[in-house]
């Protein structure tokens, strides 16, 4: 018992690097999408990417596991296919995690997407530039400070992230026990020093990305208009 | 040289939507030298030299280059800004605030000729006055400085056709005519055709080899240069009134 005390915190910082891993790339994808085109379905898209901020964990939960679970279309797929299976894994609490953290990391991200001129991505496409490269060498460079605020916000809110985790990968302990669903059950079972000490770890760890990003935040060093 | 004039162009651009969409229509042809888009700020210059980038896509009408359909509506060409090699000077420069002059000047080159920029770009800071700059940050850059390395980034990356917005009207007069000077020489040592908007009858005059005059909801036309610089419009010879 007293070795597995870490498993949850070193699980977590796992899980929750997996889930940025993933969603990180598709989150700017996405606010790059909606700070430079105006096209049909953007209002849409706004809407479902700010869906898992609004909907309670427990129903972003519950449509993982009818989509991702054994007999979920796309969960029936990934367990045939390339034998993964979601359910009761590290993976699903990771894809738990990654949907929630991408209204944050969009949100985030696509205001310091919104500031950079369009004008300069105009004169790098003149100067030869394909869309993409306009991307790596003019957007991102210069909204660096929001888009690293937006992963490290995004990586607090996977690592925190509980009830969709717990209806999709569940709480077997030594598997998919991540600090929150940690807490829950020692708190159920009365354990105030195991729910303290991962209550702990986790303020320290929000404490600490609330600070940096507030360091990124909005401030000087953003391109002239 | 081919026969083809060096740019053909008859465009209707629609930019915005529902009540605030305005149209600009466009027809002129510049064989050579320097074709200028006069009138006031609003009558669609700036739209015209966004369509001839390949920045805004017209609804309807053809942009050729020496010959070459860069757009063609009846056709479907449609060239993207980065296949049509055409330089663009906007009217606040754009240049990127995260480089240094030098970083923005080989910023159109291949990746090796950034790292180690060769003799053509040396020449090139060396042309527009920027040598001692290269280094600089171009926040701490006055105007004429500013105009100089935007320009310098739309030489390097070798374009056959230079727009420029508006790229004296910020200046005081002694960067106007130094700036003026340098951009004279460097289309005429190139034999770079450009098309150069303005507001500013002097700077028309002084410019200008073709001349194109732009109001408001009228379509914009080729006219002679006592046309449209007016009566009252400066000696075209020494650029006094």
């Amino acid at each position: 018992m007293e070795s597995s005390t870490s498993f949850p915190i070193l699980l977590s910082l796992r899980v929750a690097g997996l889930a940025l891993l993933f969603v990180g790339p598709i989150g700017l994808a996405i606010a790059l999408l909606q700070a430079r085109r105006r096209y049909a379905l953007r209002g849409l898209v706004d809407a479902l990417v700010l869906l898992p901020l609004v909907l309670p964990p427990s129903v972003v939960g519950y449509v993982l596991v009818v989509v991702f679970g054994r007999r979920g279309l796309l969960g029936r797929i990934l367990e045939e296919g390339l034998g993964v299976r979601l359910v009761f894994s590290p993976a699903g609490a990771a894809l738990a995690s990654a949907v929630v953290a991408l209204p944050i990391l969009v949100k985030t991200a696509q205001p310091s997407i919104e500031a950079v001129p369009s004008q300069l991505e105009d004169v790098a496409r003149t100067l030869g530039l394909k869309p993409w490269e306009v991307v790596f060498r003019v957007t991102l460079p210069l909204a660096w400070r929001g888009v690293l605020a937006a992963l490290v916000l995004g990586f607090a809110r996977a690592i925190g992230e509980f009830g969709a985790t717990l209806m999709l990968a569940g709480n077997i302990p030594g598997r998919t026990n991540t600090m929150p669903v940690e807490i829950f059950a020692a708190f159920q079972e009365g354990d105030d020093a195991r729910a303290g000490l991962y209550v702990g770890v986790l303020s320290a760890i929000s404490v600490v990305v609330v600070l940096v990003a507030g360091l990124l935040g909005p401030k000087e060093g953003r391109a002239p208009a | 040289m081919s026969g083809a004039p060096a740019l053909e162009v008859d465009l209707e651009v629609t930019v915005g939507r529902g009540g605030a969409a305005f149209s600009v229509e466009a027809r002129f042809t510049l064989p050579s030298g320097v074709l200028v888009l006069f009138g006031p700020s609003g009558a669609g210059k700036t739209v015209t030299l966004r369509a001839i980038a390949g920045l805004i896509r017209p609804t309807r009408g053809s942009v050729r280059l020496a010959g070459e359909a860069l757009f063609d509506w009846m056709r479907g060409v449609d060239v993207p800004p980065e296949a049509r090699r055409i330089g663009y000077v906007p009217q606040d420069q754009a240049l990127f605030p995260h480089l240094d002059v030098l970083g923005n000047v080989v910023f159109g080159l291949p990746r090796k000729e950034r790292k180690k920029p060769g003799p053509l770009v040396l020449a090139l800071l060396d042309e527009l006055g920027l040598s001692a700059l290269r280094g600089a940050r171009v926040d701490s850059l006055s105007g004429g400085e500013r105009q100089r390395v935007a320009l310098g980034r739309a030489l390097a990356a070798e374009p056959r056709l230079l727009l420029l917005d508006e790229p004296l009207s910020a200046l005081d007069r002694a960067a106007r005519l130094s700036i003026g000077r340098s951009l004279r020489e460097a289309l005429a040592r190139r034999s770079l055709p450009a098309v150069l908007v303005t507001h500013d009858a002097e700077e028309a005059a002084a410019f200008g080899d073709v001349f194109v005059r732009f109001e408001r909801g009228k379509p914009a036309r080729e006219l002679p240069r006592e046309v449209v610089l007016g009566e009252k419009g400066p000696c075209p010879h020494c650029g006094k009134p």
